[in-house]
């Protein structure tokens, strides 16, 4: 569980707040709730009833406080107590924080606030507690009772955090030029505050500017495993060894926050809830969520659409074998599963120079010893450092729980100075592997089994020299905190760019609901490209590598039909060609042979009548195979049909015929002259994109691309 | 159930690439046709008098088609698979056989198994087949006169037309050690060129598996190679291999081992190769691209789902479940255009519109590209989230790319470097860095590749990623007991020190479609599981026990000089004492702590003996079942069922 929390943001909205300084396009007000808002938003997205947290108004209008009798506390407003933050609340302090009309109100007072609310608040309950001021140090401060004030921050374990406009900060590099007598006066007072009670006091400038470091939420794990390490079976012989052994992860993604499906509520137009979004008194309102009902179906020939309801009591659960449905009774439910004990045993032992890292298939966990037992640390940590000495990993059976199924992990010896434990990555099984198989890659074998090592797929000498000092130049730099290099990869500053960017966008969209969504921030794609220094460094080398390497972007046109022209001959080279032409037969095209005469008739063809008959043939046997189609059974043959021939027309640039012969097909689809309702399979057309050719395709085409898109859409 | 089921979707998504250019369905269908012959059917001796194993050319094609068949029914569930006999004695097609009137289509064509997606009972009926039952002998039978070629080639044909219209990929399996059926038939012949050819521009991917016989190397310049095309017409641009890998083996050898380089060779075919994205640049530097093609080499394969089963019926039937999504307010059914996604926070809902959506996940088009290169040395173990991906050249966009990538890949294999790599490998998929590294081509035993060279993209952890160690005690072990705990090691070295994934298959991926085709043939149910991850303990006892045995008296040595009496066991997140521990570690030495009442198992033991297991506390049950890797759930009745069950398996 995490800690509770209680914070006061202190926000000054004096007169002055509302004056843009130094150039800046903002009003000091604005750049302040920049981060105020991004401090807010960030605890109200963990969603979490015990953060809770408040904002005080510095400088305002009217007085609003505990204290507001005493002259010292006028001008301070309670913006909000303290308790969890939501929408609602979040609106609201949206329209009431605008400067305000007076410099009035004393810095000082409000921290003595913001304390006294905290205390009557959390009373001696353990509580993460903070202040934050936000100011732009103008207007009085009163030094007095300094002391007791820090005192009692202390004594409360209240953390101080000051962030100031303009506030010199040497550090960080930032000094503010002709500053005024009683703002430098006001800084030196807060810096001694916040110092005093080992608070934080900071400029503005920098805490926004770090607004765009992701927060990096820290997750506790559990173990997924606590038993025994073991070697050998003690159950059966005396010679085994076993360590007890917590497992922990290592890494495990953190996945982006995820959104839910809503609708508008009903009655809401499109347009009212656009007009309600820029009023935002809650879209959420206008939003109701999406339920998921599941119904069952079977295949019953006797039914009208060949397909009845059937209850979800009525079925059994099941697998499904090839094509056979196996049902298992709800008795043994659990006959599949395979019985199996919890436990890590070694199966035996690898070198490590002869794994492929490429075999890691899961994420990584820590193996420790169990807590607290010295024996089982000082028997793990032998077996750690003697794989390490070994350069050996151990191959090892997990089941983390009883009847779970059996993994097969890899287990690495880590040791660091301060830490030991051993890495685990789960293997792939056999089932795992896919062979597909793939030429090599430094020779080419032909047909007849001769080697080549010289050929246009294959890298010369000068283009091997020319990729190694390009490689060599790329050196990747990566520097530790005391900037010396290091062999490590930069994950520590890598950010899930996903994750971060949904998290701010919605953060964002909290607050400026009318605002369109950003770009993602520089530091979410830093690793986008290589950095300019390194691109700088290895330009001559880059340059040189593209001469040696004669790259030619293939243009789009030509992409289908020249490859396949090259190789429409067996491997002998035989020219089947001429042999087709002297099949008598092959004059007229076969339906049950449709596909490939259509295909040979058309490079063939030595006229566009030639073409177009051939089209004509093609469009008669799949108009018959409609007709004659029992329900939906030859509609894949269907689909086939037409998608070869829109692929063929397309190649020979002639998307009149195809659009003819689908203009004329939909109308008699539509009108149900092919056997009766055939939508289904229009349906399927539609789908797999065999509308009409437009010019996007192929040039000559008269239909555009809207055009084409309607054809398909209207039905 | 249903959110379940979304995610599922969601992954599957996420794996198989979605292309929206082709109109075909990502299927394969696989149709084995298997030359009936009498050298097919001549059994192979082994010279080894010992091994009585018989087998023939066509029953190891049998075999393996049959292996293939089961193996398919787990891994590609959806596809299909035939068998087509030709050159036997008898026919049949659908309908027809001898008895039918009229003209046989494809006569001595024997159309065994169709293609489909096989149901139990075709299993069992290729398995027979393959063991030669006394119905098989008479199938098996060789025609007196030669088949026809274009005859059996057009069969395959109307099969496939008929059975896998629209599929992505058809491959066509021949099984001969024919190298030449019309050698003196020329028109034969060349018809058989011409119905190739039609199998070509229908799409169906001829794959020849010759076999040698005993006097005669099988030789394809005689007639194949006037059958075969270069590229696969369903994946034009992926390069075919062609080195043969059956050839040596095959004249040579026996039975046996003819099955097994049979099997090799078709194992490494068996699955379609179905690209995860294509033609993603691989961006070497600004402004220099070549193209490669991604696939997923390596994917934890699961057990399909389970599912509804209709029994009303004659034959048990799948229900297929339809969603559909209704507002919560209305009940009205929702049309997917109109959801509009939005993410909680602050107690309401933050939403966004579809192309909103779609730009807060758009991070450019799909791309791998390098951003620097590290040595291999730099890629920790632990940095690692999930499987790699495989990447392959393709010259379909930029032609030369698999020379610069060959140059590339040569070099990071010999300098021993990696490339880090920012990668979108889809439209819209959100960007992981990756390690990209080389691999070098590997070969079985067979010469058959067992490893394809290329590149692998292993994704690697963002920060966000990343957990922090858990807090644990550090007790470094002196030499000695390092020492000792070496010679342990150094005696359980796996074969070759290497780890082979195709020795371990998934023991309970295939527990569960055992038990499932026992059910579906309503066969016995086999008693036990066959599992090769459960360590050999007789011979860990043999080689490393004595070994053990000396670690384990100096871990005992070591941890009394080092924590004495006042180990930090004694804490009171333990309750028991370090001598217990020390004994946990080794049980052999559980004899002299025994009787002392601290140790659990011991305590539980004698309780079981006593009958007074349920007097015992719930901690002291707890241990002993996790100590037993026993699930530790549930209410002190069931603990101590579960204890009494275990001492009931054991004795």
């Amino acid at each position: 569980m995490a800690e509770k929390e209680a914070t006061v943001y202190i926000v000054d909205m004096g007169k002055s707040m509302g004056e843009r300084h130094h150039g800046r396009s903002v009003t000091d007000l604005e750049w302040a709730m920049q981060y105020v808002w991004d401090r807010i938003t960030s605890t109200v997205a963990n969603g979490r009833k015990t953060a809770t947290l408040a904002v005080v108004g510095l400088r305002t209008d009217e007085t609003h406080n505990e204290l507001d009798e005493e002259a010292n506390y006028h001008n301070i407003s309670v913006l909000s107590d303290l308790g969890q933050v939501l929408m609602p609340d979040i609106r609201r302090l949206r329209e009431i924080i605008k400067p305000s009309r007076t410099n009035r109100g004393d810095a000082i007072s409000s921290i003595v606030i913001a304390m006294q609310m905290i205390i009557t608040y959390c009373k001696k309950l353990k509580y993460k507690r903070k202040i934050v001021l936000v100011t732009n140090g103008t207007g009085s401060m009163s030094n007095e009772g300094l002391k007791s004030i820090v005192s009692k921050l202390q004594e409360e374990n209240i953390e101080l955090v000051i962030i100031g406009a303009d506030f010199d900060d040497p550090e960080y590099g930032v000094k503010e030029e002709d500053k005024d007598s009683a703002k430098a006066g006001n800084e030196a007072l807060l810096r001694v505050l916040a110092e005093d009670c080992d608070g934080v006091y900071g400029t503005l400038e920098q805490a926004v500017s770090e607004l765009d470091i992701p927060r990096i939420k820290v997750t506790k794990s559990m173990p997924s495993f606590k038993g025994h390490l073991q070697l050998g079976n003690s159950e059966e012989y005396d010679t085994a060894i076993r360590i007890p052994v917590a497992r922990y992860f290592r890494t495990y993604v953190a996945k982006p926050p995820s959104a839910s499906s809503f609708v508008l509520r009903s009655g809401t137009e499109a347009g009212q809830e656009s007009a309600a979004g820029s009023q935002a008194p809650g879209e959420g309102d206008t939003l109701t969520t999406v339920r998921m009902s599941r119904t069952y179906q079977i295949n019953d020939p006797n039914a009208p659409g060949g397909k009845t309801d059937v209850e979800r009591d009525d079925l059994a659960k099941g697998y499904e074998y090839g094509r056979t449905a196996v049902a298992i009774e709800q008795t043994d439910e659990n006959v599949t599963n395979l019985e199996t004990f919890a436990g890590m045993e070694i199966i035996g032992f690898i070198q490590s120079d002869k794994y492929d890292r490429y075999l890691h298939m899961s994420n990584t966990n820590v193996i420790i010893a169990e807590r607290a037992n010295d024996a089982a640390s000082l028997a793990l940590s032998s077996l750690i450092h003697a794989l390490y000495e070994l350069e050996s990993f151990a191959v090892a059976r997990l089941v983390a729980k009883e009847n779970k199924p059996p993994m097969l992990i890899l287990l690495a010896p880590s040791i660091e100075p301060d830490y030991e434990c051993l890495l685990e990555v789960q293997l792939p099984y056999a089932e795992d592997v896919r062979s597909y198989r793939f030429p090599p890659l430094d020779k080419i074998i032909t047909v007849s089994g001769k080697v080549v090592t010289e050929h246009r797929n294959l890298p010369s000498d000068s283009l091997r020299d020319a990729v190694s000092d390009y490689v060599d130049s790329m050196e990747l730099e990566t520097t530790n905190d005391e900037g010396e290099p290091t062999n490590e990869l930069p994950i520590d500053e890598s950010f899930s760019p996903l994750l971060h960017r949904l998290e701010s966008a919605v953060r964002y969209r909290a607050v400026h609901p009318n605002d369109p969504v950003l770009d993602p921030s520089e530091r979410l794609t830093q690793f986008a490209r290589p950095s300019e220094e390194l691109v700088r460094k290895s330009k001559s080398y880059l340059e040189r590598l593209i001469s040696t390497a004669d790259i030619k972007k293939v243009p789009p046109k030509t992409k289908g039909r020249k490859r396949q022209r090259e190789t429409e001959k067996p491997l002998s080279g035989l020219d089947v060609d001429a042999l087709l032409s002297l099949e008598p037969k092959r004059t007229k095209i076969s339906s049950e042979n449709a596909i490939p005469e259509f295909k040979q008739t058309l490079s063939r063809a030595d006229s566009i009548n030639a073409i177009h008959d051939a089209v004509k043939q093609m469009a008669e046997i799949i108009e018959t195979q409609i007709k004659h189609s029992l329900g939906d059974a030859n509609y894949d043959r269907v689909v086939e049909g037409l998608g070869t021939m829109r692929e063929e027309l397309v190649d020979y640039e002639e998307p009149f015929s195809y659009n003819d012969v689908l203009r004329t097909l939909k109308g008699k689809l539509l009108a149900e002259v092919l056997g009766g309702d055939r939508r289904e399979l229009w349906w399927l057309i539609r789908r797999n994109r065999l509308g009409l050719i437009d010019k996007s395709v192929v040039e000559s085409s008269g239909v555009s691309e809207a055009e084409a898109q309607e054809f398909l859409a209207a039905n | 159930m249903a959110s379940e089921n979304y995610t599922r979707e969601e992954e599957n998504f996420e794996d198989e690439e979605l292309d929206e250019t082709s109109f075909k369905s990502v299927k394969d269908a696989v149709l084995f046709a298997i030359d009936i012959s009498n050298s097919m059917l001549e059994p192979r001796v082994s010279d080894d008098s010992k091994k009585c194993v018989k087998e023939s050319p066509a029953s190891a094609a049998l075999k393996c088609a049959y292996h293939l068949m089961q193996q398919r029914i787990i891994s590609n569930p959806h596809d299909m698979i035939g068998v087509l006999l030709y050159g036997t004695q008898s026919s049949k097609f659908y309908d027809e056989d001898e008895e039918s009137r009229g003209d046989l289509s494809y006569p001595h064509c024997y159309l065994y198994t169709d293609l489909d997606v096989p149901s139990a009972q075709e299993v069992k009926e290729l398995r027979s087949l393959a063991e030669k039952d006394e119905e098989a002998l008479e199938i098996l039978k060789p025609s007196s006169e030669p088949v026809s070629m274009a005859n059996v080639l057009f069969c395959a044909n109307q099969v496939f037309t008929s059975k896998a219209a629209n599929f992505l990929s058809r491959r066509l399996f021949v099984v001969t050690d024919n190298d030449n059926p019309h050698a003196d038939n020329k028109a034969l012949r060349s018809a058989a060129t011409v119905r190739a050819r039609d199998l070509y521009d229908l799409g169906v991917n001829i794959e020849l598996f010759p076999i040698s016989r005993p006097d005669h190397e099988f030789d394809t310049s005689k007639f194949y190679d006037d059958i075969i095309y270069k590229t696969s017409p369903s994946d034009g641009d992926a390069p075919t291999y062609l080195k043969p890998d059956t050839y040596e083996s095959t004249a040579k050898g026996d039975g046996l081992s003819l099955l097994n380089s049979l099997l090799s060779s078709i194992n490494s075919r068996s699955a379609p190769r179905r690209s995860l994205f294509s033609n993603v640049p691989l961006e070497l530097g600004p402004d220099f691209k070549i193209s490669v093609n991604g696939y997923l080499l390596l994917k934890k394969q699961e057990p399909a789902r389970n599912c509804f089963v209709w029994q009303g019926g004659e034959t048990p039937q799948i229900a297929k479940g339809v969603t559909t999504l209704m507002a919560d307010d209305t009940a009205h059914t929702v049309e997917k255009e109109d959801i509009r996604k939005a993410y909680k926070f602050g107690g309401e809902q933050v939403s966004f519109t579809t192309e909103e959506q779609q730009a807060l996940r758009h991070f450019g088009d799909p791309v791998i590209r390098i951003i620097g290169f590290k040595p291999l040395s730099a890629l920790p173990f632990w940095a690692n989230i999930k499987h790699p991906s495989f990447i392959y050249p393709s010259e379909e966009d930029y032609v030369g790319s698999t020379r610069v990538f060959s140059a590339l890949q040569q070099k990071l294999l010999e300098a021993e470097k990696m490339a880090l790599v920012w990668f979108i490998p889809r439209k819209n998929a959100s960007p992981v860095l990756a390690a990209m590294i080389a691999g070098a081509e590997k070969l079985d035993e067979n010469g058959v590749q067992k490893t394809p060279p290329g590149m692998w993209i292993i994704p690697i952890p963002f920060a966000d990623d990343v957990r922090e160690n858990p807090e644990a005690t550090l007790n470094k072990a002196p030499d000695t007991l390092i020492d000792s705990m070496r010679e342990v090691i150094q005696q359980l070295q796996l074969p070759k020190a290497v780890y082979d994934p195709s020795k371990y298959p998934n023991p309970s991926l295939q527990w569960h479609y055992r038990i499932l085709q026992a059910l579906a043939l309503e066969e016995d149910m086999p008693e036990t599981a066959e599992d090769k991850t459960i360590p050999k303990y007789r011979q860990i006892n043999k080689r490393a026990g004595e070994y053990v045995l000396a670690w384990a008296e100096e871990l005992k040595a070591q941890s009394a000089k080092m924590f004495g009496g006042i180990a930090a066991t004694k804490s009171t997140l333990v309750k028991r004492g370090a001598k217990e521990e020390n004994a946990e570690s080794h049980p052999s030495k559980r004899v002299k702590v025994e009787g002392d009442g601290t140790d659990a198992d011991s305590v539980v033991k004698q309780a079981s003996e006593k009958g007074t297991v349920s007097k015992l506390t719930v901690a002291v049950l707890k241990e002993f079942l996790n100590a037993h890797g026993r699930a530790t759930a549930g209410k002190k009745s069931d603990l101590v069922e579960r204890v009494e069950q275990y001492f009931e398996e054991k004795f």
